[in-house]
């Protein structure tokens, strides 16, 4: 019994190591364009990215391809490890035969995936990684390379000017002292060191680091407290999804209240919404679902994925990947072939009015020759929904000032 | 009776060594009281997170000898479930208490009768092994049914406060230094007068002697692991209340529960209690020092290594 | 499974994964890489077990390690090959030191102390931006041998052949007889002139700078070191997963656990995109209930018993 067991279990093995190994890619039907995608099927963030971009391939195919072929999308789960990164980079380069590389999430992968990026110099149209770090490895000649997600000195530019703004349109908002809680790992502390100086533009910013409740931590009382005997006109924190709540908890039980109450996490928990909590406090993202009720294109994507997948779009991920999707077809069309210089050439002409409400364009960032986004936007929670608030050309609705107090909730 | 047994407690704590801590203990909580009472407060709420959590930890560990590295899942799918009955069914965390006992008890139940009782005749590292499985397959099949996207539900009453001076806190997790002292009362009064629990410490300390005596090994250790994932039960829910929880929030608190159990010592219940304490408040004091925070986790990670080696070389 | 067997399979298996790159491209190479980095570790952590000391700590040395030659490189201009050779160094040192304060405690004590000093070193370096660029980690200005996939496999693939090699010094020496002597009862092992101290110290130093070297290899051929990524558990819990799936005490089965989970892992999410994982945590669960000695136990029944119980 035990020995056919063993013949049992050594024969799976040898199936799996040949299946993994020798396990060609596409079947060769009618040549379709092919488009390689690394994301953290794993996480909320990389699965919806996925269907996203998946519902684009099938928009595009449905209406008859690209130059008469169809898209084809093969996505490989990174799995939220540089080396997997890595390695579902190489099998789409060599066993899938990718003619595009998209993707990308998270910035500790990209830094794995960056070296194999820069051994086949393929087209890539990448949307995630946003510590400089990665674009430092990147490096200035990657001319292949078409980075869309905003680096993080980008983002803490552009909320500086935001603020600017809203502090020109509502003059009774005061900016002058700014509190930083930032989780102590590489998202929260980058976030830190690119706010204290951009922000001294607008005031003073002191900054204390916590230990996140995606790591581990999730006890705000120490930075709370410390908030509060500095008194700031804006607190603002840079944690993880799971903080969310908990850091309004708590800063309700303090009975902190600043005038200014800002979170800026990449992500929001499912309900955070419908919480009272959530009432007026201001977020930094780049994209909200009532986005759809004041642009076209972004009403066509929320409707379209909610029909296909039977779930609202989560993350600006998902509008972000379709973008991606987009943005590759429109370049492919436009340089008539897959020639890697005319594409190059093409995609530096984009001009796509995407769902996340701007129309996106490359141009350089500090090191690279292709950025597509270079800001953020500020929104804020009203009523249970996230509405933007600034850029004024893609509000949807008037920011609430000052942050309301604990008392009615 | 009483009077007698009062005395023999007397005599057992009345010794110098009890007096130095206890009365040094006072004096730190009074200085903090007057000059950082949030240190106090927020180092008392999570000595009784940390505890409450570790002590079913140790009661596996204690009897059925096996470390349980699913702990923190048990602990997260408790929480799963009392949200999955705020979602669907409006009910809060603290009423499905019961419901998600009831559940677990049946998934710890259906865990030992598949699983673990087969791999207890095996080397301990294969116990080890199967709960590292158990792990991975727990937290994954909740990611794939309810995405990676954290959890949360908004109760009044969890950000009830209270205030003292200039500072206010929450009054809603002292709950779990209230469930701390009540599960190892509890389990102490399980263990040192019910027949089950005197059994239990039996087959904790030989297995094969308690068997030849004739106690049914197998549904003791069923027994314990049971009532162990339904104390997870009980704090899932309430856990759910002031966290937000998502599929690999449970991977902390075994490491935590774990490293609470070995600075106690195995076997050792009471001492849970005392440890986090210790741990709790050290960690808040830390993070009580602006720039500082950062070295709240050595400071932790260090205790306890202290602690393990001054208790090694003691009974060396 | 006789010795003359055994000698074939080896020559046979070491030919088939020297030779790999010369008709596999760079994604089996890359799944190669992975492979004998785990591998290593694997191997290094039951070199240890099989003394009884069960080591929670492995990512502490391997990020110190992978740290080590980063910051070599980086700071001292030394040459890869060298700074991963440091990285072994250090680990194997910092081993040595604490090794004197913890190598008294068992069992479970030491397991949480050795993850606890692991965590420890991870928050040090967490914190010590100057030296090692905080949170956001380090990245090389290239991966060794400027990204050759062939060199970067021979190079993981050497690593393990070391790792090996002192698996099977440690099993053909004294070192064996000491370890399990240690294992199976420490006082008939002192009693019999064994110096408990001066073995466990050596296995301890040596297994931690095997896996420094290995630490040091993957930052090389990753090209980055941060501390989340350089100290993560997955280089603790793996190994260990590995190393008691294949069957421990042993290098066989260190290996074979490698292969099969190292290769599980990549198969499986080609073909369950989503929930491949789970699947994962039940082929561990299943092989676990059903092999208690590990995959290589299943061969090793049928030589003569010639140890004591060993449990």
């Amino acid at each position: 019994m035990k020995r056919i067991g063993t013949v049992l279990l050594v024969m799976l093995m040898l199936v799996g190591f040949a299946g993994t190994v020798f396990a060609g890619g596409t079947s060769e039907k009618a040549n379709p364009i092919k488009l390689g995608a690394v994301w953290p099927l794993g996480d909320i963030t990389g699965a919806q990215s996925s269907k996203a971009a998946q519902l684009a391939v099938d928009e595009i195919n449905a209406a008859g391809g690209v130059l008469g072929r169809q898209l084809k999308l093969t996505v490989i789960d990174s799995e939220l490890k540089p080396e997997k990164g890595a390695a579902a980079l190489e099998r789409l380069a060599t066993v899938d035969h990718a003619d595009i590389f998209v993707g990308g999430m998270s910035s500790a992968v990209a830094l794995a995936e960056v070296p194999i990026f820069k051994k086949y110099q393929k087209v890539t149209v990448w949307t995630g990684a946003a510590s400089s770090t990665v674009e430092k490895a990147i490096g200035p000649d990657a001319n292949w390379f078409f980075h869309l997600h905003p680096w993080d000195y980008e983002q803490g530019e552009s909320y500086v000017k935001g603020w600017e703004a809203i502090a020109k349109k509502y003059p009774q908002v005061k900016l002058g002292k700014w509190f930083l809680a930032y989780e102590n790992g590489p998202f929260g502390t980058s976030s830190f060191a690119a706010s204290k100086s951009l922000y001294a533009a607008i005031g003073t910013m002191e900054g204390e680091s916590f230990k996140s409740a995606a790591t581990g931590g999730g006890d705000y009382t120490s930075v709370i407290e410390h908030a509060k005997r500095a008194n700031p006109d804006v607190f603002i924190w840079a944690g993880f999804d799971a903080d969310a709540l908990p850091i309004m908890q708590q800063a309700k039980a303090m009975n902190f209240a600043p005038p200014l109450f800002i979170g800026a996490p990449p992500g929001w928990p499912a309900d955070f919404g419908k919480s009272p909590l959530s009432k007026d406090v201001v977020l930094y993202g780049m994209w909200a679902p009532s986005m759809s009720n004041v642009n076209p294109v972004s009403k066509h994507f929320y409707d379209a994925y909610v029909k296909k997948y039977n779930e609202p779009p989560a993350t600006y991920f998902a509008p972000l990947s379709y973008s991606a999707i987009y943005i590759v077809k429109d370049a492919i069309e436009r340089a008539g072939s897959l020639d890697k210089a005319a594409l190059i050439k093409a995609l530096e002409e984009t001009k796509y009015e995407s769902p996340l409400g701007q129309t996106i364009t490359f141009g350089p960032s500090n090191i690279i020759q292709h950025q597509g986004i270079r800001g953020q936007k500020i929104l804020q929670y009203q009523k249970g929904v996230q509405e933007v608030i600034w850029p004024f050309e893609y509000k949807t609705a008037d920011l609430v000032y000052p942050f309301p107090g604990w008392n009615n909730r | 009776m009483a009077v007698r047994r009062l005395e023999l407690v007397m005599t057992k704590w009345n010794r110098p060594r009890y007096w130095v801590i206890g009365g040094s203990s006072l004096a730190v909580a009074v200085l903090l009281l007057i000059f950082r009472p949030y240190v106090l407060i927020s180092g008392l709420q999570s000595a009784g997170l940390y505890a409450a959590i570790a002590l079913p930890m140790a009661l596996i560990l204690g009897i059925v000898g096996i470390v349980n590295l699913a702990h923190g899942e048990f602990l997260m799918v408790g929480a799963y479930l009392a949200y999955f009955f705020n979602a669907t069914m409006g009910v809060g965390p603290l009423a499905s208490i019961v419901p998600v006992v009831v559940l677990m008890v049946a998934l710890g139940i259906g865990t030992y009768r598949v699983s673990i009782r087969k791999v207890l005749a095996a080397p301990e590292l294969n116990q080890l092994l199967l709960t590292f499985g158990i792990s991975m397959v727990l937290s994954q099949l909740v990611n794939l049914i309810a995405t990676s996207q954290p959890r949360s539900v908004s109760m009044s009453y969890a950000t009830v406060s209270a205030t003292i001076g200039s500072t206010s806190f929450g009054v809603f997790d002292f709950v779990y230094d209230v469930l701390a002292v009540l599960i190892l009362v509890g389990l102490q009064l399980f263990l040192k007068r019910t027949r089950s629990g005197k059994a239990a410490v039996a087959v904790g300390q030989n297995p094969t002697g308690a068997r030849l005596v004739g106690i049914n090994v197998d549904g003791t250790y069923l027994l314990v692991f049971s009532i162990a994932i339904g104390i997870l039960g009980i704090l899932g829910p309430i856990f759910l209340v002031r966290h937000s929880v998502f599929p690999m929030v449970g991977g902390a608190y075994t490491m935590k529960s774990f490293s609470l159990v070995a600075m106690a010592g195995i076997g050792n219940l009471t001492a849970i209690l005392w440890c986090s304490l210790a741990l709790g408040m050290a960690e808040a004091f830390i993070k009580s020092f602006q720039g500082y925070g950062d070295w709240g986790d050595i400071v932790f990670f260090l205790m306890i290594i202290v602690v393990i080696l001054v208790r090694a070389r003691r009974t060396s | 499974m006789n010795q003359r067997s055994a000698i074939i399979i080896l020559i046979v298996v070491g030919l088939f994964a020297v030779t790999l790159p010369l008709y596999a491209g760079p994604y089996p190479q890359s799944i190669g890489q992975m492979v004998f980095l785990y591998m290593s570790l694997a191997v290094s952590w039951d070199m240890l077990l099989r003394s009884g000391q069960i080591s929670f700590g492995i990512a502490g040395f391997f990020g110190l390690g992978a740290y080590t030659s980063v910051l070599t490189v980086l700071d001292l201009k030394l040459p890869p090959l060298l700074s991963i050779l440091a990285g072994g160094i250090l680990a194997g040192v910092v081993a040595l030191v604490v090794g004197f304060v913890v190598l008294r405690l068992r069992g479970m004590y030491f397991a949480i102390v050795t993850l606890a000093l692991a965590e420890i070193f991870r928050v040090i370096i967490n914190n010590w931006a100057s030296l090692t660029g905080g949170p956001e980690g380090k990245v090389l200005s290239s991966v060794i041998f400027g990204g050759d996939a062939r060199l970067l496999y021979w190079l993981t693939l050497g690593v393990a052949v070391l790792t090996l090699l002192m698996s099977e010094l440690f099993r053909r020496t004294r070192i064996h007889f000491a370890l399990t002597s240690i294992r199976d009862n420490e006082v008939v092992a002192s009693s019999s002139g064994v110096n408990i101290t001066a073995y466990l110290t050596i296995a301890f130093a040596v297994t931690s700078a095997l896996q420094g070297i290995t630490g040091a290899a993957y930052a090389q051929v990753y090209g980055f070191v941060a501390p989340d990524g350089s100290f993560s558990t997955d280089f603790t819990l793996l190994p260990l997963a590995m190393a008691l799936l294949g069957g421990v005490y042993g290098s066989a089965g260190p290996v074979i656990g490698a292969l099969l989970l190292g290769v599980a892992s990549e198969f499986l999410k080609l073909y369950i995109p989503y929930g491949h994982r789970i699947v994962y945590g039940l082929v561990i669960v299943v092989v676990i209930l059903f092999l208690p000695r590990g995959i290589a136990g299943i061969v090793r029944r049928k030589r003569a018993p010639r140890e004591g119980g060993h449990a």
